[in-house]
């Protein structure tokens, strides 16, 4: 055990790189690893979209097309599902934000930092969110209605509706943070491991396995849940206007 | 163990921390991801919507052409059917027509024939009497010739009363077998 010990150097999970900093108006601007990686998400989305979006035809004749078709239609049976048919302008920004999460958490496996394993971004879109839900509130109850959300059902209700409304954000950004850093975590722990046993032989199927879990299957899981969160919060913000 | 979470701010400056809020961070996620939703709005989202859309109206386009044609098939079937029926009545007609006017002129064939076979025989009745009446005629012709070859024949043999009375016995004789 305290040879085990011994062999094993130091194992450290860092926040992301800080890229480059400058001044901007006396305003300090950093740029971190994550948003170089979004650039780099931003780019890949950008072609993919572009691929995917040109030259449509009203009789689909190519696989692309109906690739294409097949994303669009399933986000906005997602949106028409989860939220109702009142909310389909929602479906862009749903379609979006699934999209940038889901390759952001992908990054990971072309060995870059994921952005989505920064709080910062991650906390971004929560706040984003609940934005969303407080502007769904105004517009469905007016001022009245949005005053009068916090003390129903009854007037008690009050502290624990405030609480809800604010824990809402902070653990939606929590889970898809903290998943896709143990994802990170646990990988990295395990090539760790493995190449301070030795044990190159096993380095081919395990990572491979846990890459596929924590990758690829964590990355869409957790996409879809923030957005199906963000869904199911703004349209059960909705409050009579009575 | 050795594994240490960097959770605060990094020592080096060239690190962030591990669980940290970065404004500069959040500024640009939020642009990168307005522009991420722009490039999905406008370079795949609209322009799938804007093809399915097209679609749903040629389909509908399509469904309401197809009814109209088989709405006008439907009809076009109840005309013929309508006519074909009106065309066996008129044919039953027709027959009828042609059943009644043949009777008709049947009977009218027969009482033309009765009536020219009337005439016929009439016209044979008048014939037949016209020749026996010829023949009488003729007859008489034959006698007086007769009569004028005996007065002859006593005019140039000068006879007696009894050759007289004999001759005009024998006369009447050969009138009655010349008769």
């Amino acid at each position: 055990m305290s040879d085990m010990m011994r062999l094993m150097d130091e194992f450290t999970v860092e926040g992301p790189l800080l890229s480059g900093k400058f001044d901007l108006f006396g305003f300090q601007v950093e740029i971190a690893e994550s948003v170089v990686v979004q650039l780099v998400v931003m780019v890949i989305l950008g072609v993919l979209f572009f691929i995917l979006g040109r030259n449509l035809k009203v009789e689909p004749t190519s696989k692309r097309q109906m690739a294409a078709e097949y994303i669009v239609g399933f986000f906005s049976g997602m949106v028409k599902d989860t939220m109702g048919e009142k909310y389909k302008n929602y479906t862009p920004y749903i379609g979006a934000l699934f999209c940038f999460s889901i390759i952001s958490s992908l990054m990971g496996l072309l060995g870059l930092r994921a952005p989505t394993a920064d709080l910062s971004v991650v906390g971004t879109w929560a706040a984003v969110t609940f934005v969303l839900t407080i502007i769904n509130k105004f517009k469905t109850g007016g001022v009245k209605g949005y005053l009068k959300s916090f003390i129903e059902p009854m007037p008690f209700m009050l502290p624990f509706n405030i609480i809800g409304d604010i824990a809402n954000p902070v653990a939606q950004a929590l889970r898809h943070f903290a998943n896709i850093l143990a994802g990170m975590v646990i990988g990295g722990l395990v090539y760790y491991a493995l190449g301070q046993f030795a044990l190159g032989l096993f380095s081919i199927g395990i990572p491979a396995v846990l890459s596929l879990y924590f990758d690829l299957f964590s990355s869409f899981i957790q996409a879809y849940i923030f957005v199906t969160l963000t869904m199911a919060y703004v349209a059960m913000a909705e409050c009579g206007d009575d | 163990m050795g594994i240490r979470l960097l959770a605060e701010s990094a020592e080096s400056a060239t690190m962030l921390g591990l669980v940290n809020i970065n404004p500069s961070t959040i500024i640009f996620t939020l642009i990168n991801t307005l522009i991420i939703f722009l490039l999905y709005k406008f370079l795949l989202h609209n322009k799938v919507m804007e093809v399915l859309r097209k679609r749903q109206e040629k389909i509908n386009a399509d469904i309401s052409a197809a009814e109209k044609a088989k709405a006008d098939a439907e009809a076009a079937k109840a005309d013929y059917l309508e006519k074909i029926s009106g065309a066996k009545d008129e044919a039953q007609e027709i027959v009828a027509n042609a059943v009644k006017k043949a009777g008709a002129r049947e009977a009218e064939i027969i009482a033309e024939a009765e009536k020219s076979a009337a005439l016929i025989r009439e016209k044979a009745e008048e014939s037949a009497e016209l020749e026996k009446k010829r023949a009488i005629n003729e007859v008489k012709d034959q006698i007086s010739d007769i009569v004028i070859m005996a007065a002859q024949a006593v005019a140039e043999k000068e006879i007696s009363e009894k050759d007289n009375e004999e001759l005009i016995n024998s006369f009447l004789v050969n009138v009655g077998e010349e008769k």
